[in-house]
């Protein structure tokens, strides 16, 4: 029975038992979870448990060749985490991270949507407390902000998964088409998850709030389940493509002006997940294969760069770019690491970057999609300026901060350490990488002119950096904050709709000194209702004031064609 | 000796690179290079490409300042 239950399961239902252990049993008890759960991966291929309710049935444990690499990886992940955050003696982040990590494990065995359904679900719910972690104000509004577009995307992909049901008689999880409603909506779910651009404001919002050991969590398993979900109910939509594309290329800007380095990952992550969102999209088997890889490698560096960036948080107290550097010679573990990350997401060759991002690179080359092709090269360079350069050298070099930190806790560095020889080992064993692929490809990255054309794109892009630093063309970092799509429901949708209840204000009182009385009396009623409580009160700013404007404008010149 | 005043002038990192990125230039003459499309075979073309996407970026991004930074408080 135990075998057949989904991985990850065990995680879930065992997080429970935590409250009650001592601090060092705790840890031991969670790495003795992962390994539990980890052995149900050997069960091979095939539907291992279904339940019946109701006449219909739930597939819990389906497992085939595109589940396996993903649930690998996040066992590493849940794993490499563990050991990171041991150093505190907090039961609830444990809880929230080893059944965040089980949830995600086991939504990657669902075989129907709302198997699927439930542990989307689960892991909103339980990554919620990861960011409730950060234990700041700010932490927690952002916690409210994550759980309503996280439950949201839930909502969407219930709504599509019964429509679903309705037409095709059945809700397994396969490949759907984006034409029918149900397949939109479910895309729709599967979008905001994997922070499709305008639908990204969340990642870059919350992620950076977490604790130290939050964020290592948070970014590893959400975005690549999505991405997961994606392959395997999109792969070869061609609007993908597009998306995917757009998604490696704005966030490079953001990234570049953005001050707090766990929000410069952040974006960075969304850039990553773009050439992910990108393979899916052409849906070849090499295009598939570079996805997972990507995803694959992306996991481990990207979590090592936010492990090198929480070591920093948590010696120096502060992330900003603007206050931060020198470190090295305080920090020379973390730094050495945090450098390993760098040239693994930059895609240096023997390390893991190049190996997996060659497969898509390669197979946007046989598709012959020259202009995605192009804007994923430079997005590589992009990568290399933010995540390569940026992130390493504002913590550890340019200018003599004044803070003098301790070198990073002995379990921070494990984890690091970990993380750096997975990054090396993946790439310099590419053939023993491929392996665990879905598809058997033959695929050489090394040779000549993949490596030579590599290493003169990063190499000059780290050159041209240099210059800007040398003769100081380079701005210096600011204390701000940078707009995102976040903006949208944070200030403006509040500010339209605070405009729009005092027009109606204004309007009702110049309305009502005509009216009848009777009317009068049942308006006020209403309006006693709506607008009283002061539910709705903020100040509309001067940026919301232009975009009313710009609305505005368009709205009559819409109207004016439509008379026309 | 106008060599070691230049690489002091420098820096030694920086000079470090500017000599990887001149063998790599010369390595293009070792063998043929291929790429997936027929623009990329050109001469220095990723050398090149590199260089003026970094620096197209970093124009981008100081442009964009001035639209999207606000102050730190902006949300609180």
């Amino acid at each position: 029975m135990i075998n057949s239950l989904p991985p990850g399961f065990i995680m879930f239902i065992g997080a429970f038992l935590i409250p009650f252990l001592p601090k060092l049993g705790r840890q031991v008890y969670m790495v003795f979870l992962v390994l539990l759960s980890s052995f149900s991966l050997f069960n091979g291929f095939g539907t291992h448990l279904t339940i019946n309710v109701l006449d219909y049935n739930f597939i819990i444990n389906h497992s085939d060749n595109l589940s396996l690499p993903f649930a690998i990886v996040f066992h590493i992940a849940a794993f490499i985490t563990i050991i990171y955050g041991s150093h505190k003696d907090d039961w609830k982040e444990n809880i929230a991270v080893i059944s965040y990590a089980g949830a995600a494990i086991a939504a990657l065995h669902a075989g129907d949507l709302f198997t699927l359904f439930f542990w989307w679900e689960a892991t909103a719910f339980t990554s919620v407390f990861l960011i409730l972690g950060g234990n700041t104000t700010r932490a927690y509004r952002a916690a409210f902000r994550y759980i309503v577009i996280q439950v949201g995307s839930g909502m969407f992909l219930l709504a599509g998964a019964v429509l679903f049901l309705y037409s095709n008689g059945n809700a397994l999880l396969g490949q759907m088409s984006i034409d029918d409603t149900s397949g939109l909506l479910i895309f729709l779910a599967f979008g905001i998850k994997a922070a499709f651009p305008f639908l990204n404001g969340w990642l870059q919002d919350t992620y950076p709030e977490a604790s130290e050991v939050g964020t290592v969590a948070l970014s590893s398993f959400t975005t690549k389940l999505a991405i997961y979900a994606l392959a395997r109910s999109f792969s070869g939509t061609d609007i993908l493509i597009y998306i995917g594309a757009l998604m490696t290329f704005f966030p490079i800007f953001f990234a570049v002006i953005e001050n707090d380095l766990r929000r410069v990952l952040a974006y960075s992550l969304n850039n990553q997940l773009g050439f992910m969102v990108v393979a899916v999209g052409i849906g070849t088997e090499l295009a598939i294969n570079g996805a997972v890889a990507h995803a694959f490698a992306h996991i481990i560096y990207k979590g090592l760069l936010f492990m090198s960036m929480g070591a920093v948080l948590y010696r120096v107290g502060t992330c900003k770019a603007s206050e931060l550097g020198g470190l090295f010679k305080y920090m020379p573990i973390t730094a050495v690491c945090s450098i390993i990350g760098a040239i693994s997401i930059s895609a240096f060759p023997l390390f893991s970057g190049f190996v997996a991002k060659s497969l898509i690179m390669s197979s946007l080359g046989y598709e012959g999609l020259s202009l995605i092709y192009f804007m994923l090269l430079f997005a590589s360079a992009g990568v290399l300026h933010h995540s390569g350069i940026k992130i390493p050298f504002f913590a550890f070099f340019a200018h003599e901060s004044g803070h003098k930190p301790k070198e990073a806790p002995l379990n921070m560095i494990i984890a690091m350490v970990i993380g750096s020889v997975l990054c090396i080992l993946i790439g310099i064993f590419p053939s023993v990488f491929y392996q665990i692929l879905p598809y058997s490809v033959e695929y050489q990255p090394y040779d000549f002119s993949h490596v030579l054309s590599q290493l003169q794109l990063l190499t000059f892009a780290a050159f041209a950096f240099i210059c800007l630093w040398h003769f100081k063309i380079y701005p210096p970092e600011l204390n701000s904050t940078v707009l995102n799509s976040d903006w949208f429901y944070r200030r403006m949708f509040p500010a339209v709709i605070s405009n729009i209840v005092d027009g109606l204000k204004i309007l009702n009182e110049k309305f009502s000194l005509n009216c009848f009385r009777n009317y009068n009396i049942i308006k006020n009623f209403f309006h006693d209702i709506m607008f009283e409580n002061k539910v709705i009160d903020r100040e509309a700013g001067f940026d919301t004031q232009i975009v009313l404007q710009i609305f505005g404008i368009i709205v009559f010149i819409l109207i004016f064609i439509h008379l026309k | 000796m106008i060599l070691l005043k230049l690489i002091k002038k420098f820096g030694k990192i920086n000079s470090i690179v500017l000599f990887i990125c001149i063998l790599l230039l010369l390595l293009e003459f070792a063998g043929h290079r291929h790429g997936e499309f027929q623009i990329e075979e050109f001469l220095f073309f990723p050398a090149l490409f590199g260089y003026i996407s970094c620096i197209v970026i970093f124009k981008v991004g100081v442009a964009l300042r001035s639209i999207f930074m606000r102050d730190e408080d902006y949300y609180d």
